[in-house]
């Protein structure tokens, strides 16, 4: 665990492990985490969160496993080798859904989604227009439209920044972000929200009035202009000249690869 | 208490065309598998499903056209990749999805379950689902003052489907420690019958051993079936792993009707029986890749 404070900035690293490492710092000590299905950035930030600044991270693998011990990532972040060595299996319906629902415990949850569009509205539902005979039948909501309607701060990740992925407007909102801007998520008495979303091009926010999305860094080596040529909607710069996101440390590109994932499975759904 | 142990024909002659079934399942675990090739072997016609995170079974019950409608939050085998026979089937409109979203259908079967009307949660508000499900969600004012809920309309499933560890021969069903989903601890006690198959029958004394491992009651299952491996291919801890390879095989077959319909053949209606379907699924070799022995020591 040593030596991660001055660890200098990695030369050698790669745009998984940027995003490993981006949503990493927005974890702290006191947080609890949890993730579901398909999940291998957001656990890689918890397991590297937790062997750096925040020892004291809670992590709920797969929503089940209380503080587990998994060697390595396994192949699916939603079985058993990822819980290993827990200190209690959290009940689905009696536990877990109590500590979500509450508002006081898992305040930020990290989310994955086929579409987002510029308020920060998820779809993992369907694609076209037709609900009951889409074009692209995806795999569904699960707990998502819960954790985007209660209160949670919310981290989006996506492994392929498109103009087919990030859209004017999504054909299904699965999971509540700013709705259409402004005050709509508030007067539907909404807490939370979209915070950052961290693709494989640049890290985005909200504008806090307009709610529409912003670039907030671009990663070392992209441009604004290819950000904005990636997106399918026009995006607002928080703050110019656009910074550059800060690239993992040595260290935490070594225990990225060494200890929490050397099987790689951070790659899936990278292009 | 009175006897439920039964065999596989007698326990899946209870359902009948047209049942909404609740089925145990994640997206590669602990689905009562062989309970769903019951329902393909004898021919199902018109069922609607409701799972929590539905896997292959879907795909299966999917591309045997089984089913014609399904509630549910989720169905894909993760790592593996959609649902692919189901994706089709509801692309053309064969199969009507009801999308809901986790703590929908807990507060919808925890309705159930108890008699209620409906129940509310927070979740889901400002999204779609509501939009298109106006039969069984609104929006309500807090009759306390607070900002609206969301009820969600009692869902009594006709059957629930589920996989255990063991059983005695009355039905009270214990279950091993590990991920317990609301499958288990609230679709059944919402559904009208209850049919169980398990790893294996014991004698009631063992049960009394670990009274808390118990988690369903003998009164409220209606058939028990003994069935080793019945969850496979889908994983069932601490007992196996789910079978990657099969998964593997069935996810490359699915996409094509023909590949589909010859390895349904060979793996799910021309065996008559458990050992015959572990052996078409790769007998002995496979049950030692998917055994968990260094786990479950």
């Amino acid at each position: 665990m040593s030596g991660w404070q001055n660890s200098p900035a990695a030369t050698d690293y790669s745009i998984d492990e940027l995003m490993v490492s981006t949503l990493a710092a927005c974890f702290k000590n006191g947080d609890q985490a949890c993730n579901g299905m398909a999940s291998f950035i957001p656990v890689a930030a918890f397991m590297l969160a937790r062997m750096t600044h925040a020892p004291e991270l809670v992590w709920i693998a797969s929503s089940v496993g209380l503080e587990p011990r998994p060697e390595r990532i396994p192949a699916s972040t939603l079985e058993a080798p990822l819980w290993q060595d827990s200190i209690m299996y959290l009940d689905q319906y009696t536990d877990f859904w109590n500590f979500v629902l509450n508002g006081r415990w898992i305040t930020k949850f990290c989310v994955g989604a086929a579409q987002l569009d510029r308020y920060g509205n998820a779809n993992n539902s369907v694609i076209g227009s037709d609900y009951h005979k889409p074009r692209v039948r995806l795999p569904g909501t699960a707990g998502l439209a819960d954790m985007c309607s209660i209160g949670k701060d919310l981290y989006y990740w996506m492994p392929n920044h498109s103009p087919r992925s990030l859209v004017e407007k999504v054909d299904f909102v699965s999971g509540a972000g700013f709705l259409d801007g402004g005050d709509s998520r508030e007067r539907l008495g909404l807490g939370g929200g979209p915070r950052i979303l961290v693709t494989n091009l640049a890290v985005m926010d909200f504008e806090p009035v307009s709610k529409r999305m912003r670039i907030k860094s671009v990663h070392p080596g992209v441009s604004v202009d290819e950000v904005q040529g990636a997106t399918g909607f026009e995006l607002l710069l928080a703050e110019e000249p656009v910074p550059e996101t800060r690239p993992p440390s040595r260290e935490q590109v070594r225990l990225i690869r060494q200890q929490i994932d050397p099987d790689g499975m951070r790659r899936h759904g990278f292009r | 208490m009175q006897d439920k142990l039964t065999t596989l024909h007698a326990a899946i002659d209870k359902v009948s065309d047209g049942d909404i079934v609740a089925l145990q399942n994640m997206a590669t675990q602990a689905a009562p598998m062989a309970l769903v090739r019951e329902l393909i072997r004898q021919q199902k016609r018109d069922l609607g499903l409701v799972v929590l995170v539905g896997g292959m079974a879907v795909d299966w019950l999917a591309a045997s056209r089984c089913i014609d409608r399904l509630i549910g939050a989720a169905v894909t085998m993760e790592q593996f990749g959609l649902c692919q026979q189901y994706r089709r089937a509801v692309e053309a409109g064969r199969i009507r999805v009801e999308e809901i979203s986790e703590s929908v259908l807990n507060a919808r079967l925890g309705a159930g379950a108890r008699n209620l009307p409906y129940l509310p949660t927070r979740g889901a508000i400002g999204t779609d689902l509501i939009r298109y499900d106006p039969e069984n969600l609104k929006l309500l004012d807090d009759p306390f003052g607070g900002p609206p809920v969301l009820a969600c309309r009692a869902l009594k499933p006709d059957v629930a489907l589920i996989h255990a560890h063991r059983a005695d021969r009355c039905g009270n069903i214990q279950y091993e420690p590990t991920a317990m989903w609301p499958d288990i601890a609230i679709m059944p006690k919402a559904a009208r019958q209850v049919i169980v198959s398990v790893e294996e029958i014991v004698d009631t004394e063992v049960l009394r051993r670990r009274p808390e491992r118990t988690i369903l009651p003998g009164f409220m299952v209606d058939a028990v079936v003994e069935v080793p491996y019945g969850a496979h291919p889908t994983s069932f801890y601490p007992a196996y792993r789910y079978d990657d390879e099969m998964h593997r095989e069935w996810a490359a077959a699915a996409r094509d009707d023909d590949a589909c319909a010859a390895w349904l053949e060979r793996c799910v209606l021309d065996p008559a029986d458990q050992r015959q379907y572990l052996a078409a699924a790769g007998g002995a070799p496979m049950l030692d890749r998917i055994g968990t022995s260094a786990e479950t020591a």
